[in-house]
Protein backbone atom coordinates (compact mmCIF):
# COMPACT_ATOMS: atom_id res chain seq x y z
CA UNK A 1 0.00 0.00 0.00
CA UNK A 2 1.43 3.72 -1.11
CA UNK A 3 0.21 5.55 2.48
CA UNK A 4 2.94 2.82 4.21
CA UNK A 5 5.99 4.36 4.86
CA UNK A 6 9.16 2.05 3.98
CA UNK A 7 10.52 -0.30 6.22
CA UNK A 8 14.68 0.04 6.55
CA UNK A 9 16.44 -2.92 5.50
CA UNK A 10 17.41 -5.48 7.88
CA UNK A 11 21.30 -4.56 8.10
CA UNK A 12 20.23 -0.74 8.73
CA UNK A 13 17.94 -1.14 11.48
CA UNK A 14 20.58 -3.24 13.17
CA UNK A 15 23.14 -0.06 12.66
CA UNK A 16 20.20 2.25 13.81
CA UNK A 17 19.28 0.18 16.87
CA UNK A 18 23.32 -0.53 18.28
CA UNK A 19 23.65 3.03 17.91
CA UNK A 20 20.32 3.82 19.94
CA UNK A 21 21.99 0.94 22.43
CA UNK A 22 25.29 2.15 22.63
CA UNK A 23 24.05 5.12 23.88
CA UNK A 24 23.51 2.90 27.09
CA UNK A 25 26.56 3.96 27.77
CA UNK A 26 25.76 7.65 29.20
CA UNK A 27 23.79 5.53 31.91
CA UNK A 28 25.82 2.04 32.45
CA UNK A 29 29.58 2.96 31.99
CA UNK A 30 30.26 2.95 35.59
CA UNK A 31 28.57 -0.77 36.34
CA UNK A 32 30.62 -1.38 33.49
CA UNK A 33 34.22 -0.75 35.44
CA UNK A 34 32.91 -1.88 38.83
CA UNK A 35 30.93 -5.05 37.51
CA UNK A 36 33.00 -5.91 34.34
CA UNK A 37 36.18 -4.49 35.69
CA UNK A 38 37.33 -3.69 38.91
CA UNK A 39 35.25 -6.95 40.20
CA UNK A 40 36.67 -9.57 37.93
CA UNK A 41 40.42 -7.96 38.37
CA UNK A 42 40.33 -7.95 42.24
CA UNK A 43 38.78 -11.39 41.99
CA UNK A 44 41.51 -12.55 39.61
CA UNK A 45 44.36 -10.98 42.33
CA UNK A 46 42.55 -12.06 45.25
CA UNK A 47 42.37 -16.08 43.63
CA UNK A 48 45.96 -15.98 42.08
CA UNK A 49 47.08 -15.71 45.67
CA UNK A 50 45.37 -18.86 46.28
CA UNK A 51 46.55 -20.68 43.53
CA UNK A 52 50.04 -19.26 43.14
CA UNK A 53 51.31 -22.88 44.50
CA UNK A 54 49.12 -24.74 42.09
CA UNK A 55 50.96 -23.92 39.15
CA UNK A 56 50.65 -22.21 35.86
CA UNK A 57 47.64 -24.04 34.44
CA UNK A 58 45.51 -23.06 37.77
CA UNK A 59 46.66 -19.50 36.58
CA UNK A 60 45.24 -19.85 33.12
CA UNK A 61 42.19 -21.45 34.86
CA UNK A 62 41.84 -18.47 37.24
CA UNK A 63 42.57 -15.75 34.05
CA UNK A 64 40.53 -17.16 31.49
CA UNK A 65 37.55 -17.37 34.50
CA UNK A 66 38.06 -14.13 35.45
CA UNK A 67 37.52 -12.85 31.62
CA UNK A 68 34.59 -14.92 31.40
CA UNK A 69 33.42 -13.29 34.74
CA UNK A 70 33.60 -9.77 32.80
CA UNK A 71 32.52 -10.82 29.60
CA UNK A 72 29.80 -13.25 30.25
CA UNK A 73 28.19 -12.62 33.46
CA UNK A 74 28.77 -8.73 33.82
CA UNK A 75 26.93 -8.62 30.30
CA UNK A 76 24.08 -11.13 31.80
CA UNK A 77 23.34 -8.66 34.72
CA UNK A 78 23.41 -5.06 32.10
CA UNK A 79 21.39 -6.98 30.05
CA UNK A 80 18.91 -8.63 32.27
CA UNK A 81 18.72 -4.75 33.85
CA UNK A 82 18.40 -3.42 30.68
CA UNK A 83 15.33 -5.88 29.48
CA UNK A 84 13.46 -5.16 32.49
CA UNK A 85 14.20 -1.58 31.94
CA UNK A 86 12.92 -1.57 28.61
CA UNK A 87 9.84 -4.02 29.40
CA UNK A 88 8.89 -1.46 32.65
CA UNK A 89 9.70 2.30 31.36
CA UNK A 90 8.31 2.03 27.99
CA UNK A 91 11.16 1.17 26.07
CA UNK A 92 10.06 -1.62 24.08
CA UNK A 93 7.00 -0.55 23.44
CA UNK A 94 8.07 2.78 21.84
CA UNK A 95 10.37 0.08 20.14
CA UNK A 96 7.06 -1.55 19.20
CA UNK A 97 5.75 0.66 17.20
CA UNK A 98 8.34 1.02 14.85
CA UNK A 99 8.61 -0.75 11.27
CA UNK A 100 11.58 -3.05 13.19
CA UNK A 101 12.01 -6.65 13.82
CA UNK A 102 12.14 -8.02 16.85
CA UNK A 103 15.08 -10.23 16.37
CA UNK A 104 17.18 -7.21 15.02
CA UNK A 105 16.33 -5.26 18.97
CA UNK A 106 17.29 -7.97 20.53
CA UNK A 107 20.62 -8.72 18.69
CA UNK A 108 21.43 -4.84 18.59
CA UNK A 109 21.07 -4.83 22.54
CA UNK A 110 23.82 -7.80 22.44
CA UNK A 111 25.95 -6.32 19.92
CA UNK A 112 26.21 -2.94 22.07
CA UNK A 113 26.80 -4.46 25.13
CA UNK A 114 29.34 -6.63 23.87
CA UNK A 115 31.19 -3.23 22.55
CA UNK A 116 30.54 -1.59 25.58
CA UNK A 117 32.45 -3.88 27.46
CA UNK A 118 35.32 -4.37 25.27
CA UNK A 119 37.45 -1.81 27.37
CA UNK A 120 36.68 -4.09 30.32
CA UNK A 121 38.16 -6.96 28.04
CA UNK A 122 41.39 -5.16 27.56
CA UNK A 123 42.19 -3.77 30.97
CA UNK A 124 41.67 -7.60 32.12
CA UNK A 125 43.85 -8.83 29.52
CA UNK A 126 46.18 -6.17 30.17
CA UNK A 127 46.49 -5.92 33.58
CA UNK A 128 45.70 -9.64 34.81
CA UNK A 129 48.14 -11.74 32.15
CA UNK A 130 50.78 -9.27 33.92
CA UNK A 131 49.91 -9.61 37.57
CA UNK A 132 49.65 -13.61 37.11
CA UNK A 133 52.44 -13.51 34.91
CA UNK A 134 51.23 -15.46 32.01
CA UNK A 135 52.16 -14.86 28.52
CA UNK A 136 49.77 -14.37 26.05
CA UNK A 137 50.06 -16.32 22.55
CA UNK A 138 46.35 -15.19 20.39
CA UNK A 139 45.18 -17.40 18.30
CA UNK A 140 43.42 -15.21 15.17
CA UNK A 141 40.31 -18.09 15.96
CA UNK A 142 40.27 -15.72 19.49
CA UNK A 143 38.37 -13.46 17.29
CA UNK A 144 35.25 -15.39 17.23
CA UNK A 145 35.20 -16.83 20.32
CA UNK A 146 35.60 -13.29 21.85
CA UNK A 147 32.07 -12.31 20.80
CA UNK A 148 30.78 -15.78 20.58
CA UNK A 149 31.67 -16.30 24.37
CA UNK A 150 29.30 -13.36 25.29
CA UNK A 151 26.05 -14.69 23.30
CA UNK A 152 25.43 -17.15 25.97
CA UNK A 153 25.29 -14.96 29.05
CA UNK A 154 23.77 -12.25 26.78
CA UNK A 155 20.83 -14.24 25.89
CA UNK A 156 20.48 -15.72 29.63
CA UNK A 157 20.36 -12.02 30.89
CA UNK A 158 17.65 -10.97 28.37
CA UNK A 159 15.47 -14.03 28.81
CA UNK A 160 16.21 -13.17 32.90
CA UNK A 161 14.92 -9.61 32.04
CA UNK A 162 12.30 -10.68 29.37
CA UNK A 163 10.63 -12.91 32.66
CA UNK A 164 10.68 -11.25 35.44
CA UNK A 165 7.59 -9.77 37.01
CA UNK A 166 9.73 -6.84 38.62
CA UNK A 167 12.96 -5.36 38.70
CA UNK A 168 14.19 -6.56 41.92
CA UNK A 169 13.23 -10.34 41.16
CA UNK A 170 15.79 -9.44 37.85
CA UNK A 171 18.74 -8.31 40.13
CA UNK A 172 18.10 -11.24 42.42
CA UNK A 173 17.94 -13.95 40.06
CA UNK A 174 20.92 -12.41 37.48
CA UNK A 175 22.86 -12.50 40.48
CA UNK A 176 21.78 -16.21 41.65
CA UNK A 177 22.12 -17.30 37.85
CA UNK A 178 26.29 -16.04 37.45
CA UNK A 179 26.91 -17.79 40.58
CA UNK A 180 25.57 -21.02 39.30
CA UNK A 181 26.98 -20.76 36.03
CA UNK A 182 30.51 -19.40 37.62
CA UNK A 183 30.10 -22.44 40.37
CA UNK A 184 28.85 -25.30 38.37
CA UNK A 185 32.58 -26.40 36.58
CA UNK A 186 35.41 -24.99 35.85
CA UNK A 187 34.93 -21.98 35.23
CA UNK A 188 37.04 -20.11 38.22
CA UNK A 189 38.61 -23.11 39.36
CA UNK A 190 40.51 -25.99 37.95
CA UNK A 191 38.34 -29.20 37.02
CA UNK A 192 41.04 -31.18 39.23
CA UNK A 193 40.23 -28.85 42.20
CA UNK A 194 36.55 -29.60 41.60
CA UNK A 195 33.92 -32.43 42.97
CA UNK A 196 33.04 -35.44 40.33
CA UNK A 197 29.69 -33.83 39.73
CA UNK A 198 30.81 -30.48 39.22
CA UNK A 199 33.00 -31.38 36.57
CA UNK A 200 30.58 -33.36 34.89
CA UNK A 201 27.86 -30.63 35.38
CA UNK A 202 30.60 -28.20 33.68
CA UNK A 203 30.74 -30.27 30.71
CA UNK A 204 27.45 -28.84 29.86
CA UNK A 205 28.01 -25.60 31.49
CA UNK A 206 28.18 -22.90 28.53
CA UNK A 207 30.44 -20.56 31.01
CA UNK A 208 33.08 -22.99 31.70
CA UNK A 209 32.63 -24.15 27.89
CA UNK A 210 33.77 -20.21 26.53
CA UNK A 211 36.16 -20.04 29.83
CA UNK A 212 38.21 -23.07 28.17
CA UNK A 213 37.66 -21.95 24.50
CA UNK A 214 38.89 -18.27 25.47
CA UNK A 215 42.02 -20.59 27.32
CA UNK A 216 42.78 -22.26 24.46
CA UNK A 217 42.74 -19.26 22.20
CA UNK A 218 44.75 -16.74 24.36
CA UNK A 219 47.23 -18.89 25.82
CA UNK A 220 46.97 -22.10 24.12
CA UNK A 221 47.34 -25.20 22.80
CA UNK A 222 44.53 -25.04 20.19
CA UNK A 223 43.07 -28.01 20.88
CA UNK A 224 40.83 -30.47 18.96
CA UNK A 225 38.38 -29.48 22.50
CA UNK A 226 37.43 -26.11 20.95
CA UNK A 227 35.02 -27.53 18.20
CA UNK A 228 32.83 -28.79 21.03
CA UNK A 229 33.52 -25.62 23.26
CA UNK A 230 32.15 -23.67 20.30
CA UNK A 231 29.37 -26.22 19.41
CA UNK A 232 28.19 -26.08 23.36
CA UNK A 233 28.37 -22.50 23.32
CA UNK A 234 26.62 -21.71 19.90
CA UNK A 235 23.90 -24.42 20.52
CA UNK A 236 23.11 -23.05 23.82
CA UNK A 237 22.64 -19.55 22.84
CA UNK A 238 20.81 -20.38 19.64
CA UNK A 239 18.08 -22.13 22.21
CA UNK A 240 17.99 -19.18 24.72
CA UNK A 241 18.00 -16.85 22.27
CA UNK A 242 14.74 -18.54 20.66
CA UNK A 243 13.04 -18.64 24.13
CA UNK A 244 13.74 -14.83 24.13
CA UNK A 245 11.84 -14.29 20.90
CA UNK A 246 9.33 -15.85 22.25
CA UNK A 247 9.24 -14.67 25.58
CA UNK A 248 9.60 -11.01 25.28
CA UNK A 249 6.31 -9.11 25.51
CA UNK A 250 5.98 -7.11 21.70
CA UNK A 251 3.48 -6.56 19.51
CA UNK A 252 0.09 -8.59 19.85
CA UNK A 253 0.07 -11.72 17.66
CA UNK A 254 -2.88 -13.33 16.42
CA UNK A 255 -4.44 -13.31 19.95
CA UNK A 256 -7.98 -13.19 18.96
CA UNK B 1 -11.89 5.56 3.36
CA UNK B 2 -11.79 3.60 6.63
CA UNK B 3 -9.10 3.80 8.22
CA UNK B 4 -9.83 1.97 11.65
CA UNK B 5 -12.59 -0.38 11.44
CA UNK B 6 -12.84 -1.65 14.88
CA UNK B 7 -16.28 -4.11 15.51
CA UNK B 8 -17.27 -5.95 18.60
CA UNK B 9 -13.72 -5.39 20.58
CA UNK B 10 -13.48 -6.76 24.11
CA UNK B 11 -10.75 -7.15 26.11
CA UNK B 12 -10.36 -8.75 29.31
CA UNK B 13 -7.44 -9.18 31.20
CA UNK B 14 -5.97 -12.26 32.44
CA UNK B 15 -7.54 -12.80 36.42
CA UNK B 16 -10.23 -10.04 36.08
CA UNK B 17 -13.66 -11.03 35.87
CA UNK B 18 -14.79 -7.52 34.56
CA UNK B 19 -13.67 -6.43 30.58
CA UNK B 20 -11.65 -3.15 30.51
CA UNK B 21 -13.57 -3.17 27.59
CA UNK B 22 -16.75 -4.85 25.75
CA UNK B 23 -18.47 -5.05 22.74
CA UNK B 24 -17.23 -1.78 21.56
CA UNK B 25 -17.66 -0.83 17.78
CA UNK B 26 -17.04 2.53 15.50
CA UNK B 27 -14.95 3.53 12.46
CA UNK B 28 -12.50 6.16 11.70
CA UNK B 29 -12.41 7.44 7.93
CA UNK B 30 -9.68 9.02 6.22
CA UNK B 31 -8.55 12.49 7.18
CA UNK B 32 -10.67 12.73 10.42
CA UNK B 33 -9.93 14.13 14.01
CA UNK B 34 -11.04 11.26 16.57
CA UNK B 35 -11.60 12.15 20.30
CA UNK B 36 -11.82 9.45 23.13
CA UNK B 37 -13.49 11.11 26.13
CA UNK B 38 -13.41 9.09 29.43
CA UNK B 39 -13.24 8.86 32.75
CA UNK B 40 -10.05 6.99 34.53
CA UNK B 41 -10.45 3.37 34.07
CA UNK B 42 -12.93 3.90 31.37
CA UNK B 43 -10.55 1.23 29.19
CA UNK B 44 -9.45 4.45 27.00
CA UNK B 45 -5.55 3.73 27.14
CA UNK B 46 -6.70 0.13 26.88
CA UNK B 47 -8.44 0.36 23.84
CA UNK B 48 -5.82 2.89 22.44
CA UNK B 49 -2.91 0.01 22.62
CA UNK B 50 -5.57 -3.00 21.27
CA UNK B 51 -5.74 -0.61 18.07
CA UNK B 52 -1.89 -0.23 17.93
CA UNK B 53 -1.43 -3.86 18.33
CA UNK B 54 0.52 -3.51 21.52
CA UNK B 55 -2.43 -5.42 23.27
CA UNK B 56 -4.15 -8.15 21.87
CA UNK B 57 -7.80 -8.50 22.38
CA UNK B 58 -10.53 -11.34 23.73
CA UNK B 59 -12.40 -11.01 20.94
CA UNK B 60 -13.83 -8.84 18.24
CA UNK B 61 -11.83 -7.09 15.16
CA UNK B 62 -9.71 -4.04 14.46
CA UNK B 63 -8.76 -3.70 10.78
CA UNK B 64 -6.35 -0.97 9.85
CA UNK B 65 -7.36 -0.05 5.98
CA UNK B 66 -9.11 -3.14 5.46
CA UNK B 67 -6.34 -5.52 6.90
CA UNK B 68 -5.91 -7.29 10.61
CA UNK B 69 -3.80 -4.28 12.53
CA UNK B 70 -1.91 -8.32 13.50
CA UNK B 71 -1.78 -8.91 9.42
CA UNK B 72 1.94 -8.92 9.55
CA UNK B 73 4.54 -7.27 11.92
CA UNK B 74 5.88 -4.46 10.14
CA UNK B 75 2.05 -3.11 8.54
CA UNK B 76 1.05 -1.41 11.53
CA UNK B 77 4.03 0.29 12.45
CA UNK B 78 4.29 1.28 8.86
CA UNK B 79 1.18 3.56 8.41
CA UNK B 80 0.46 4.44 12.36
CA UNK B 81 2.86 6.93 14.41
CA UNK B 82 1.98 6.07 18.23
CA UNK B 83 2.72 8.46 21.33
CA UNK B 84 2.49 6.34 24.70
CA UNK B 85 0.77 8.31 27.44
CA UNK B 86 3.36 7.81 29.88
CA UNK B 87 7.29 6.46 28.49
CA UNK B 88 10.67 6.57 29.78
CA UNK B 89 11.97 5.27 26.34
CA UNK B 90 14.21 7.59 24.89
CA UNK B 91 15.79 8.58 28.66
CA UNK B 92 19.46 8.36 27.03
CA UNK B 93 18.73 9.67 23.90
CA UNK B 94 18.77 13.63 23.29
CA UNK B 95 15.44 15.16 21.86
CA UNK B 96 17.77 15.52 18.54
CA UNK B 97 18.60 11.73 18.46
CA UNK B 98 15.11 10.20 19.34
CA UNK B 99 14.08 12.25 16.45
CA UNK B 100 16.60 11.56 13.76
CA UNK B 101 15.97 7.91 14.70
CA UNK B 102 12.67 7.55 15.07
CA UNK B 103 12.62 9.12 11.31
CA UNK B 104 15.27 7.40 10.03
CA UNK B 105 14.11 3.61 11.34
CA UNK B 106 10.47 4.65 10.08
CA UNK B 107 12.04 4.84 6.47
CA UNK B 108 13.64 8.13 5.49
CA UNK B 109 17.17 8.07 3.95
CA UNK B 110 20.13 9.56 6.36
CA UNK B 111 19.66 13.61 4.94
CA UNK B 112 16.10 13.75 5.21
CA UNK B 113 15.75 12.28 8.38
CA UNK B 114 18.07 14.96 9.57
CA UNK B 115 15.25 17.55 7.65
CA UNK B 116 12.90 15.86 9.40
CA UNK B 117 14.40 16.11 12.83
CA UNK B 118 15.03 19.86 12.07
CA UNK B 119 11.86 20.22 11.03
CA UNK B 120 10.10 18.30 13.78
CA UNK B 121 12.60 20.23 16.17
CA UNK B 122 10.81 24.10 14.66
CA UNK B 123 7.40 22.73 14.37
CA UNK B 124 7.64 21.60 17.69
CA UNK B 125 8.91 24.34 18.71
CA UNK B 126 11.37 22.23 21.02
CA UNK B 127 14.76 23.58 18.65
CA UNK B 128 16.78 24.42 22.50
CA UNK B 129 15.94 20.94 23.34
CA UNK B 130 17.79 19.11 20.34
CA UNK B 131 20.86 18.49 22.68
CA UNK B 132 19.65 17.89 25.72
CA UNK B 133 18.88 14.31 27.16
CA UNK B 134 15.38 13.40 27.11
CA UNK B 135 15.80 11.78 30.88
CA UNK B 136 16.37 15.84 32.04
CA UNK B 137 13.43 17.26 30.08
CA UNK B 138 10.50 18.79 32.60
CA UNK B 139 7.19 16.02 32.20
CA UNK B 140 5.91 18.85 29.75
CA UNK B 141 9.02 18.68 27.14
CA UNK B 142 9.06 14.74 27.03
CA UNK B 143 5.63 14.85 26.53
CA UNK B 144 6.39 17.17 23.73
CA UNK B 145 8.71 15.23 22.43
CA UNK B 146 6.55 11.89 22.73
CA UNK B 147 4.53 13.85 20.42
CA UNK B 148 7.25 14.71 18.00
CA UNK B 149 8.30 11.21 17.98
CA UNK B 150 4.72 9.96 17.04
CA UNK B 151 4.56 12.33 14.30
CA UNK B 152 8.54 11.79 12.51
CA UNK B 153 8.37 10.62 9.10
CA UNK B 154 4.46 11.49 8.46
CA UNK B 155 2.77 8.50 9.53
CA UNK B 156 -0.23 8.69 7.88
CA UNK B 157 -2.31 8.30 11.24
CA UNK B 158 -1.33 9.24 14.43
CA UNK B 159 -2.62 7.51 17.80
CA UNK B 160 -2.31 9.95 20.61
CA UNK B 161 -2.75 8.63 24.16
CA UNK B 162 -2.95 12.11 26.16
CA UNK B 163 -1.46 14.76 24.24
CA UNK B 164 -1.62 17.66 26.30
CA UNK B 165 -1.28 16.34 29.85
CA UNK B 166 1.13 17.92 31.81
CA UNK B 167 1.46 20.47 29.57
CA UNK B 168 1.16 24.49 29.86
CA UNK B 169 -1.54 26.41 28.40
CA UNK B 170 1.04 27.78 25.83
CA UNK B 171 2.08 24.32 25.01
CA UNK B 172 -1.58 23.14 25.07
CA UNK B 173 -2.36 25.73 22.43
CA UNK B 174 0.38 24.68 20.18
CA UNK B 175 -0.29 20.95 20.50
CA UNK B 176 -4.01 21.45 19.50
CA UNK B 177 -2.80 23.87 16.80
CA UNK B 178 -0.19 21.92 15.22
CA UNK B 179 -2.80 18.80 15.12
CA UNK B 180 -5.08 20.83 13.64
CA UNK B 181 -2.17 21.79 10.99
CA UNK B 182 -1.27 18.12 10.33
CA UNK B 183 -4.99 17.51 9.78
CA UNK B 184 -5.54 20.12 7.66
CA UNK B 185 -2.40 20.60 5.87
CA UNK B 186 -0.66 16.58 5.69
CA UNK B 187 -4.17 15.20 5.65
CA UNK B 188 -3.36 12.79 9.10
CA UNK B 189 -5.91 11.19 10.68
CA UNK B 190 -5.32 11.66 14.48
CA UNK B 191 -7.09 9.55 16.97
CA UNK B 192 -6.37 10.77 20.49
CA UNK B 193 -7.49 10.14 23.89
CA UNK B 194 -8.05 12.89 26.40
CA UNK B 195 -9.14 14.55 29.32
CA UNK B 196 -9.32 17.97 28.61
CA UNK B 197 -12.65 18.26 26.70
CA UNK B 198 -12.97 22.01 26.95
CA UNK B 199 -9.40 22.51 24.64
CA UNK B 200 -10.24 19.10 22.84
CA UNK B 201 -13.51 20.66 21.49
CA UNK B 202 -11.51 22.99 19.33
CA UNK B 203 -9.89 20.64 16.93
CA UNK B 204 -12.16 17.17 17.37
CA UNK B 205 -14.70 16.29 14.41
CA UNK B 206 -16.04 12.98 15.86
CA UNK B 207 -16.07 12.02 19.66
CA UNK B 208 -16.68 8.53 20.89
CA UNK B 209 -17.09 8.58 25.12
CA UNK B 210 -16.48 5.93 26.72
CA UNK B 211 -17.44 4.74 30.47
CA UNK B 212 -16.63 1.72 32.07
CA UNK B 213 -15.67 -0.20 29.03
CA UNK B 214 -18.23 0.65 26.95
CA UNK B 215 -18.58 2.76 24.22
CA UNK B 216 -21.77 5.51 25.01
CA UNK B 217 -22.25 6.92 22.48
CA UNK B 218 -20.08 8.31 18.88
CA UNK B 219 -20.62 11.47 16.43
CA UNK B 220 -19.58 14.84 15.48
CA UNK B 221 -20.03 17.11 18.55
CA UNK B 222 -22.39 19.69 16.64
CA UNK B 223 -25.30 16.85 16.07
CA UNK B 224 -24.79 15.26 19.97
CA UNK B 225 -25.55 18.36 21.21
CA UNK B 226 -28.75 18.11 19.95
CA UNK B 227 -29.95 15.55 22.04
CA UNK B 228 -28.92 17.66 25.01
CA UNK B 229 -31.94 19.77 27.19
CA UNK B 230 -30.01 22.27 27.96
CA UNK B 231 -27.99 23.90 24.96
CA UNK B 232 -26.42 26.99 26.94
CA UNK B 233 -24.32 27.16 30.13
CA UNK B 234 -24.10 30.60 32.35
CA UNK B 235 -21.91 31.24 35.09
CA UNK B 236 -21.76 33.21 37.31
CA UNK B 237 -19.64 34.56 39.89
CA UNK B 238 -20.23 36.83 42.84
CA UNK B 239 -19.31 38.26 46.30
CA UNK B 240 -19.78 35.59 49.42
CA UNK B 241 -23.31 36.52 50.51
CA UNK B 242 -24.81 38.05 47.46
CA UNK B 243 -25.78 34.76 45.98
CA UNK B 244 -28.32 36.34 43.28
CA UNK B 245 -31.86 35.10 43.37
CA UNK B 246 -32.89 33.00 40.15
CA UNK B 247 -36.31 31.24 38.96
CA UNK B 248 -36.96 28.30 41.11
CA UNK B 249 -36.77 25.36 37.97
CA UNK B 250 -33.46 26.02 36.72
CA UNK B 251 -30.42 23.17 36.79
CA UNK B 252 -28.03 24.74 38.59
CA UNK B 253 -24.42 23.69 39.53
CA UNK B 254 -22.77 24.98 42.75
CA UNK B 255 -19.18 25.18 41.58
CA UNK B 256 -18.21 26.81 44.62
CA UNK B 257 -20.05 29.22 47.58
CA UNK B 258 -19.70 31.89 45.05
CA UNK B 259 -19.58 30.40 41.80
CA UNK B 260 -22.73 28.80 39.69
CA UNK B 261 -23.42 27.44 36.83
CA UNK B 262 -26.69 26.88 35.24
CA UNK B 263 -28.01 25.07 32.22
CA UNK B 264 -30.76 26.88 30.02
CA UNK B 265 -33.29 26.32 27.57
CA UNK B 266 -33.06 29.04 24.90
CA UNK B 267 -36.63 30.39 25.76
CA UNK B 268 -35.31 30.38 29.67
CA UNK B 269 -32.52 33.31 29.10
CA UNK B 270 -34.27 36.57 29.00
CA UNK B 271 -36.19 35.67 32.50
CA UNK B 272 -32.87 34.52 33.93
CA UNK B 273 -30.81 37.88 32.55
CA UNK B 274 -33.58 40.09 34.12
CA UNK B 275 -33.18 38.37 37.23
CA UNK B 276 -29.90 38.69 37.79
CA UNK B 277 -28.28 42.25 39.21
CA UNK B 278 -25.20 42.15 37.16
CA UNK B 279 -23.69 44.75 39.04
CA UNK B 280 -23.99 42.47 42.17
CA UNK B 281 -22.31 39.89 40.20
CA UNK B 282 -18.25 39.60 39.97
CA UNK B 283 -18.35 37.90 36.32
CA UNK B 284 -20.33 36.20 34.11
CA UNK B 285 -20.04 33.44 31.13
CA UNK B 286 -22.70 32.53 28.48
CA UNK B 287 -21.61 30.03 26.22
CA UNK B 288 -23.50 27.19 24.34
CA UNK B 289 -23.16 23.55 25.70
CA UNK B 290 -19.11 22.40 25.74
CA UNK B 291 -17.61 18.76 24.65
CA UNK B 292 -17.88 18.69 28.62
CA UNK B 293 -21.20 19.13 28.69
CA UNK B 294 -21.80 16.54 26.21
CA UNK B 295 -19.46 14.06 27.82
CA UNK B 296 -21.46 14.49 31.36
CA UNK B 297 -24.82 14.27 29.72
CA UNK B 298 -24.09 10.70 28.26
CA UNK B 299 -22.20 9.60 31.16
CA UNK B 300 -24.67 10.52 33.31
CA UNK B 301 -27.65 8.63 31.29
CA UNK B 302 -25.92 5.15 31.35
Amino acid sequence: MSKRSRAQSYPVQLIDLVLIELSNWRWCWRSIVVVGTFVPLFGMVGLSIYARDLGPEALNTIFSGSLVMSLMLGNLGSIQSHVVFMRFQGTLEYFATLPIHKHTLILAIIIAFFLLSLPALLTLLIFGSALLKISLAPHPLAMLVIPLCVLPMSAVGALIGANVGNPQQGGALSILTTFLFAGLGPVLFPAERLPEILQLIGEINPAARAASALRQTLIGPLGELIALDLAIVSGFTLCVLFLVGKKLDWRARHSL
Amino acid sequence: MIVYDVDSLCKIYPGQAVPANNNISFQVCEGEIFGILGDNGAGKTTLIKQMVNLLGSTSGSILLYGKPVTHDSLYLPSLVGYMPQESHALNQLTAGEALYYSAHLRGMNRSAAIDERNRLLKFWKMEDLRDQYSSRLSGGQRRLLRLAVATAASSKVLVLDEPTNDLDPQKRRLVWENLRVLNRDRGKTIIFITHDAVEAERVIERVGILHRGKLVITGSPHVLKRNLKNKLRLEIAFEPGQAPPLPADLELHRLTATRWQIYLEQHQLGDVIAALDIDRLTDMKLSSATLEDLYFHYVEAV
